[in-house]
């Protein structure tokens, strides 16, 4: 079998500028969607059901359906309803976050049930307010719980921002798609691909690891 | 001090405090005993507001604290608690404990709950302990440690929710020791326990509390030599 390298190296700049919009359009993910996570994440905790009832809703929703399907929504029907046009970037991005946001909320709020009740009876007692209790002693506690869960929901982003290439967004998987189909060939797009998402998600992988290290022994 | 009326308490259907009554003197040293599912922790807990309230009042300091005008975290400020699980926060140091409350609810300047914290500290024997994780302490030195945490808000009262009673056997004596010290400076307390050699010692009153009431309190002496209730007898006869 003859593996073409030299359309590896013609596509190598493509290659790059994709991956550079893929690992964009995870961060963006990743942090639009760990904000709007930790949000909803409260919401469904709240006391009050009728209160709390949107945000089950929600990530009943974005839990239960598929990613692809939230993507051709977002980019053919929302985003051009708001703007007047298409916009892939700008798609991916919005269906990412509120995808991960979904998943990042029951990470949340499994972290936080999981502090002990005395916990928050502790804080309360010494005269602290709720958001006190939560800001000082639940949260920084929770937070190193979640650092595990957290990794896999990122990893699952980056791999999950490949869909983008459906809605033509220019990141790494449209640009091994787009040299695929000029040349006919199956191994050299997608292997080179394949290894480029390798190395984002151990990278991720290594980076978490050590926070969580480091934590662990704060 | 704190006056206690008519208080009620439901978990759902189950009623856990039917009807108590009580009054509290300031430097008065309060014992609460009776067997398991009497009541008493959550008596404890009502007077402030871990528990919510279901019916009744409980007034600190002339200041009804069921009254949604009542700024419960105030109260809570002046009212010291200690539990039977130490509820230490083990992310921080043990001077960062005792410091927390302090800087964040009264604001008070670095320096100043650092100076107050490591005197707390000496007070219970662990100041070299200051700069350690609470993972690192024993039980009994981790309960000194919580009731340092509590007094650095210099609070009028102190609550103790059975504060041996999840300690070794070996540990027991330090805390109490400490909790003598205490009522001998003349703080208010409440204190819930097994120790019946404490009660008898330091209370100076002991209520009684079995199923939701206090069935009878006296000064220890008569309640322990003459318990004038069936209940209490029975109860005492067991325990002593």
């Amino acid at each position: 079998m003859d593996f073409r390298f030299d359309i590896i190296m013609e596509y190598a700049p493509y290659l790059l500028k994709g991956t550079l919009i893929t690992i964009g359009l995870s961060l963006a993910g990743i942090i639009i969607g760990t904000v709007l996570g930790l949000f909803i994440g409260l919401g469904k905790m709240m006391r009050n059901k009728y209160l709390a009832f949107p945000f089950t809703v929600y990530i009943t929703v974005f839990r239960g359906t598929p990613l692809l399907v939230q993507v051709l929504l977002i980019h053919f029907g929302v985003v051009p309803f708001f703007t007047g046009e298409t916009n892939a970037v700008a798609a991916t991005i919005i269906a990412l976050s509120l995808n991960a946001a979904a998943y990042i909320a029951e990470i949340f709020r499994a972290g936080i049930a999981s502090i002990d009740r005395g916990q928050m009876e502790g804080a309360r007692s010494l005269g602290l307010t709720h958001v006190q209790s939560m800001r000082h002693i639940i949260l920084p506690q929770a937070f190193k719980r979640m650092i595990p869960p957290l990794g896999n929901e990122f990893i699952v982003l980056i791999k999950d921002s490949s869909l983008a290439s459906v809605i033509a967004a220019p990141e790494l998987m449209y640009w091994g798609r787009a040299m695929s189909s000029q040349y006919f060939r199956t191994w050299e797009p997608y292997l080179t691909a394949a290894v480029i998402y390798l190395i984002l998600t151990l990278l991720l992988s290594i980076l978490l690891h050590s926070l969580e290290r480091r934590l662990a022994t704060e | 001090m704190i006056k206690v009326q008519s208080l009620r308490k439901s978990f759902g259907e189950h009623e856990v405090l039917k009807d108590i009554n009580v009054a509290i003197k300031p430097q008065e040293v309060v014992v609460v005993i009776g067997p398991s599912g009497s009541g008493k922790s959550t008596f404890l807990r009502c007077i402030n507001l871990l528990e919510s309230i279901t019916a009744g009042h409980v007034l600190i300091e002339g200041k009804d604290i069921t009254d949604k005008q009542t700024d419960i975290n105030k109260i809570r400020a002046e009212v010291g608690m200690v539990f039977q699980h130490f509820n230490l926060f083990p992310h921080k140091t043990v001077l960062e404990n005792i410091m927390l409350a302090p800087l964040k609810v009264k604001k008070v300047d670095k320096g100043q709950a650092r100076e107050k914290a490591l005197r707390l500290l000496k007070k219970v024997g662990l100041e070299e302990k200051a700069n350690v994780y609470p993972d690192s302490l024993s039980g009994g030195q981790k309960q000194r440690v919580a009731i340092a945490r509590a007094l650095a808000m210099e609070p009028k009262i102190m609550l103790f929710d059975e504060p041996t009673s999840a300690l070794d056997p070996e540990m027991v004596g330090e805390v109490l020791e400490v909790m003598k010290e205490l009522a001998r400076e003349g703080m208010t307390m409440v204190v819930v326990t097994h120790e019946m050699g404490f009660a008898r010692e330091v209370g100076d009153r002991v209520l009684f509390m079995d199923g939701g009431y206090i069935v009878e309190e006296n000064v220890p002496k008569q309640l322990f030599e003459s318990p004038q209730h069936q209940r209490t007898k029975a109860f005492l006869s067991k325990v002593l």
